[in-house]
């Protein structure tokens, strides 16, 4: 599986931006706490692969940063969904959804179906 | 977008690489404190939380570098790491560094040098307004006159009464403008000064020539249609140059009379800076006249004559319009004009009348009599730079072969360890390039430094006068060429340590030492000095046979004395002399130089030698008369008396034109001796008669035969052509408008001890009339010598390229034997040990080099005899495949070749074999 780092990115960054446009401005920890709350295992291991996949979402303009306060007053830096991101978001979830319900029917036609 | 966005915010991270990194760092920081916390909330000791939070974050490198990859441009930052690397390397080798990027800036230098003549000669346009849409008549230069109703080959030349006729019926021209073919010298001075005329080349255009080009004055205003009326106010256009240098921009000269010919006319403006009229040349004119002041200015008006073609036309094409078009349309109204005067047209040019046509060819380089007169010459220069440059390659790779040798452990270690091939072949490439970029650079220093003194040498400009339009300093296309011919070097003299690189072993660098069980690098180099052999020969026999050239043409049997003889160039016309006041003019002049102490005698005439000579056919009374096919054409001198005698051509029969030739007495002719057996053969020619017109008539009695004297009225490499001469006391004075009345040169024979000062001569001259302008004295032998200006730097530059070319294959000979002497030493220690001497060991390394020069003059043989028929006609008819210039060259080379072998030969002839057998 050549591509699993590539999907395993794409699918991140979907969650990274669908965790900000739900918990507002965050910081990386986080971010890595909530995905690995809904997700399960995805990171229990590979915390740190989030950060490749920030940078990158912040180079194309998705999310902005700065440095800031968290909630326990410790210097963190955070993140925040800009509106560019919040289309993105929208237009992928859409996408997303369709290919998942595509692949699902796809799924549940069984081979007797069609006859 | 998101991609573009993303790539530009990379391209620029590189700026922000230390700060990003320290973010990256703090915000890592950041997420294990938050997690260690949560850790120990959740019951953990402090060391354990610590350790389970950086767990659960993953490899810390591998995520730093997944990171860097996408922060920036890996690929553009690595290239630029392996620059900064190769710099520091190169830094670390100074001698190495500045011995190759001054090589590589002699030969980029010469070539940009070269290319930048090429350029300004060969390819660039006239600075004009839109030069593409220009169109000029005529596909050769036909200068300067035609007369009669028909042209050989093509009409290209055209009377003043043709150019209105095309001018006005040509629709596919938005302008056709009309000048000379031949330049024109005017003797000018500003009215109310009291100084002498000075002569200034000029031109006369046709009232749309500025329109037409599309330049505008600089300051006042150019001439326009309404000035070249008959019966204008007579009005001329002078030039920025001559503004700037000899009155000082001062703007009080438009509007102000200056005396053309003594003829008064009103300067009404100044031409742009750039502009130097409709030819590249060296000497560009310095005033424009409308061409209807002609007759005004010029006592002989060509203007007014039907059949007197000396105009040159460019037009402006409408946009559109193709060229094909608008010939096929000038075609015809040349057949409708010259039908117009069917009754005026000898028997001979109706005969021509169906073959006559015209073409027209691309105008935007204006009238390139340069380009002809120097393609070849710049192609020759051309070649030898390109060879030298192709040395210069050879000798730098030689050069990075060995540095490749000497990092090979360090390059197959590296492999060892796993670096990629690519980036291991991009190092010797990236070191090249930045070598021949600095050798560019310098290059182009060297080319201004060099293109100034060629300049200087091959196009000599008169003081006062504006030199040719060639601009040394580099233009854009120089620059670009200069930069392109950089890379293109940078890649040829890289590529070889490039491959070598590729093609280490990792096992080598296990192996260790110098221990090299092969020895790969030896070959490329050998080849490369085998190459470098070959292309010196040619250089050097191209230089020899060059040199050979000139020699001869030097010191041919010219027919006439160059020792104590001065020549003083001026000209009447520019005065206003009229031609009934001529001759008597010609008497004082004579007896004025002649009165002068150390003088031993003098005579004038319209051309002295090598000049050339006036055209004409000649029919021979009691020959058939000449068809339109024959060739009865020879060339013709007016002298005066005693004027062989002066100029030192023997009478081989008859005698010379004497002061007993009057205008009353019989006319009379000296012919050369290519004249008598041209048009006598075996007969006597001495009291025979000949014409100048087509029908046999005997107008002029021949009186002597002098022998051939060198008159180059064609090419250098031509025979003496046919040639007679008139006595000056019986030209055709009640003609009025005759250019040939107007002798130009003073021939002075001095004393064989005296020594005669220019300036006693020109006193001599102001003496009879001070508005004679004197335009230059010079002895004979300068005047013979400056006819081969191009010829000698042709052969010296070739020389110093030959020079340089030995120099440096010598230096490639001398690395590639000292480096194998070196890599042989266990060998020569061996040899030694068991009883070689040491002769046999030089013998044994001479050999070896002996044997590549060999070799490359093997490979340079043939293409010296490749290179002598591309010289060709520079040759003068030498021949192309001289042996001996040939063996001489080999000589010269296999000796450079022993020298530089000698020395590493002795050196390893002198190891002691124990040192050797110990030496690793």
């Amino acid at each position: 599986m050549k591509d699993k780092t590539a999907v395993l990115q794409g699918t991140l960054a979907l969650m990274v931006l669908k965790t900000l446009d739900v918990l507002g401005p965050l910081h990386g920890y986080g971010i890595a706490r909530r995905i690995e709350q809904i997700s399960g295992d995805l990171l229990t291991v590979n915390q740190g692969t989030l950060y490749p996949v920030l940078l990158k979402l912040e180079q194309e303009g998705s999310i902005a940063s700065e440095w800031g306060t968290s909630e326990n007053n410790r210097r963190a830096r955070l993140y925040r969904l800009t509106r560019s991101g919040r289309k993105q978001l929208r237009a992928e979830t859409k996408g997303w959804e369709q290919t998942a319900a595509i692949i699902g029917r796809f799924f549940a036609v069984k081979a007797g179906d069609l006859k | 977008m998101r991609a573009l966005r993303r790539f530009f915010r990379r391209l620029t991270s590189w700026t922000t690489t230390h700060q990003d990194e320290e973010r990256l760092q703090a915000e890592i920081e950041e997420h294990l404190a938050f997690q260690a916390a949560e850790n120990v909330r959740a019951g953990l000791s402090p060391t354990e939380a610590r350790r389970q939070a950086a767990l659960k974050f993953g490899g810390l490198e591998a995520m730093k570098q997944t990171y860097r990859e996408q922060r920036g441009l890996p690929s553009l930052e690595s290239l630029i790491q392996d620059a900064g690397h190769a710099l520091r390397r190169l830094r670390m080798a100074p001698v190495f560094t500045a011995a190759t990027v001054l090589t590589l800036a002699l030969g980029i230098g010469a070539t940009t040098s070269i290319f930048t003549l090429v350029n300004a000669v060969l390819l660039k346009s006239l600075p004009v307004a839109n030069p593409a849409e220009l169109y000029r008549l005529g596909r050769e230069n036909h200068c300067c006159y035609q007369s009669g109703y028909s042209q050989d080959k093509e009409f290209s030349l055209v009377s003043y009464d043709l150019y209105k006729y095309f001018r006005d019926n040509t629709q596919g021209f938005s302008e056709l403008a009309a000048f000379p073919s031949g330049q024109l010298l005017f003797g000018v001075r500003r009215s109310g000064n009291s100084e002498a005329a000075q002569s200034y080349p000029g031109e006369f255009v046709s009232g749309n020539y500025f329109e037409m080009f599309g330049i505008g004055p600089y300051a006042g205003r150019m001439i326009t249609a309404d000035d070249d009326e008959p019966g204008a106010p007579p009005v001329a256009v002078m030039s920025y140059r001559l503004w700037r240098q000899a009155y000082g921009a001062d703007p009080s000269v438009i509007g102000s009379i200056f005396n053309f010919n003594e003829k008064p006319l009103t300067v009404i403006g100044i031409t742009p800076p750039g502009f130097f009229g409709d030819t590249l040349r060296s000497t560009p004119p310095d005033f424009f006249l409308p061409l209807n002041a002609e007759p005004f200015v010029e006592s002989d008006a060509d203007l007014t004559k039907y059949d007197t073609h000396w105009l040159e036309l460019i037009g402006r094409s409408r946009p559109g319009v193709t060229p094909a078009s608008i010939e096929t349309q000038m075609r015809v109204e040349l057949k409708q004009w010259l039908r117009s005067h069917w009754g005026e047209m000898g028997p001979g040019d109706q005969a021509k009348f169906p073959e006559q046509t015209l073409f027209l060819s691309p105008g935007g380089a204006g009238i390139t009599s340069m380009r002809d007169q120097y393609q070849h010459w710049l192609q020759i220069l051309m070649m030898v730079t390109g060879f030298v440059l192709l040395i210069v390659c050879a000798n730098v790779a030689n050069l990075m072969l060995v540095r490749g040798m000497g990092r090979r452990r360090q390059t197959s270690l590296s492999m060892a360890l796993g670096a990629r091939a690519l980036r291991v072949v991009r190092e010797p490439i990236i070191e090249s390039m930045l070598l021949s970029l600095a050798g560019g650079a310098v290059g182009i220093a060297i080319a201004f430094a060099g293109t100034r003194l060629i300049l200087q040498f091959a196009f000599p400009s008169l003081p006062g006068l504006a030199g040719v339009a060639i601009d040394a300093s580099p233009s854009l296309p120089v620059l670009l060429f200069a930069f392109v011919t950089s890379l293109v070097t940078g890649v040829a003299f890289g590529i070889a340590p490039a491959l070598m690189a590729v093609r280490v072993d990792p096992i080598e660098a296990l192996r260790g030492s110098s221990r090299a069980t092969t020895r790969t690098g030896l070959l490329p180099r050998k080849t490369l000095v085998v190459l470098q052999a070959a292309l010196s020969l040619v250089l050097l026999s191209s230089a020899g046979l060059l040199a050979a050239a000139l020699e001869s043409l030097e010191n041919q049997n010219f027919g006439f004395e160059q020792d104590h003889r001065l020549v003083a160039t001026m000209n009447p016309k520019l005065a206003g002399y009229r031609p009934a006041q001529l001759s008597l003019l010609y008497k004082r002049i004579h007896d004025s130089i002649e009165s002068i102490p150390g003088v031993s005698s003098v005579a004038l005439c319209l051309y002295s030698p090598p000049g050339g000579g006036w055209g004409s056919g000649v029919s021979v009374e009691g020959h058939p008369a000449p068809g339109p096919n024959d060739d009865n054409s020879s060339s013709w001198d007016r002298v005066t008396a005693g004027y062989f005698q002066v100029i030192g051509t023997p009478i081989l029969k008859g005698r010379e034109v004497s002061e007993e030739d009057t205008a009353t007495s019989r006319k009379v002719a000296v012919v050369n001796e290519a004249f008598a057996r041209k048009f006598f053969g075996n007969e006597d020619p001495i009291g025979r008669h000949f014409g100048r017109t087509q029908v046999a008539s005997g107008e002029f009695e021949v009186i002597g035969v002098a022998k051939n004297a060198r008159y180059f009225t064609q090419d250098l490499n031509q025979p003496s052509g046919a040639m007679f001469f008139l006595p000056e006391t019986q030209a055709e004075y009640a003609q009025t408008n005759l250019g040939s009345l107007f002798l130009r040169d003073i021939v002075i024979q001095t004393g064989p001890e005296a020594s005669v000062p220019f300036a006693s001569i020109r006193q001599a001259v102001a003496a009879v009339d001070p508005g004679i302008p004197i335009s230059s004295i010079r002895t004979l032998r300068e005047q013979v010598s400056s006819r081969f200006t191009q010829q000698r730097l042709l052969a010296r530059l070739t020389s110093l390229f030959g020079a340089l070319s030995l120099l440096l294959a010598s230096i490639g000979i001398y690395g590639v034997n000292a480096y194998d002497a070196g890599r042989r030493i266990n060998e020569i220690g061996v040899r030694m040990a068991l009883g070689a001497s040491r002769g046999h060991i030089v013998q044994l390394v001479l050999r070896g080099a002996f044997g590549l020069i060999l070799f490359g003059l093997f490979i340079g043989l043939p293409l010296t005899f490749v290179v002598g028929r591309f010289l060709g006609s520079q040759l003068y008819g030498t021949n192309p495949y001289n042996p001996g210039v040939t063996l001489a060259a080999a000589l010269v080379l296999g000796f450079s070749a022993l020298v530089a072998s000698v020395v590493p030969a002795f050196r390893a002839s002198r190891i002691s074999p124990l040192e050797a057998l110990r030496a690793k």
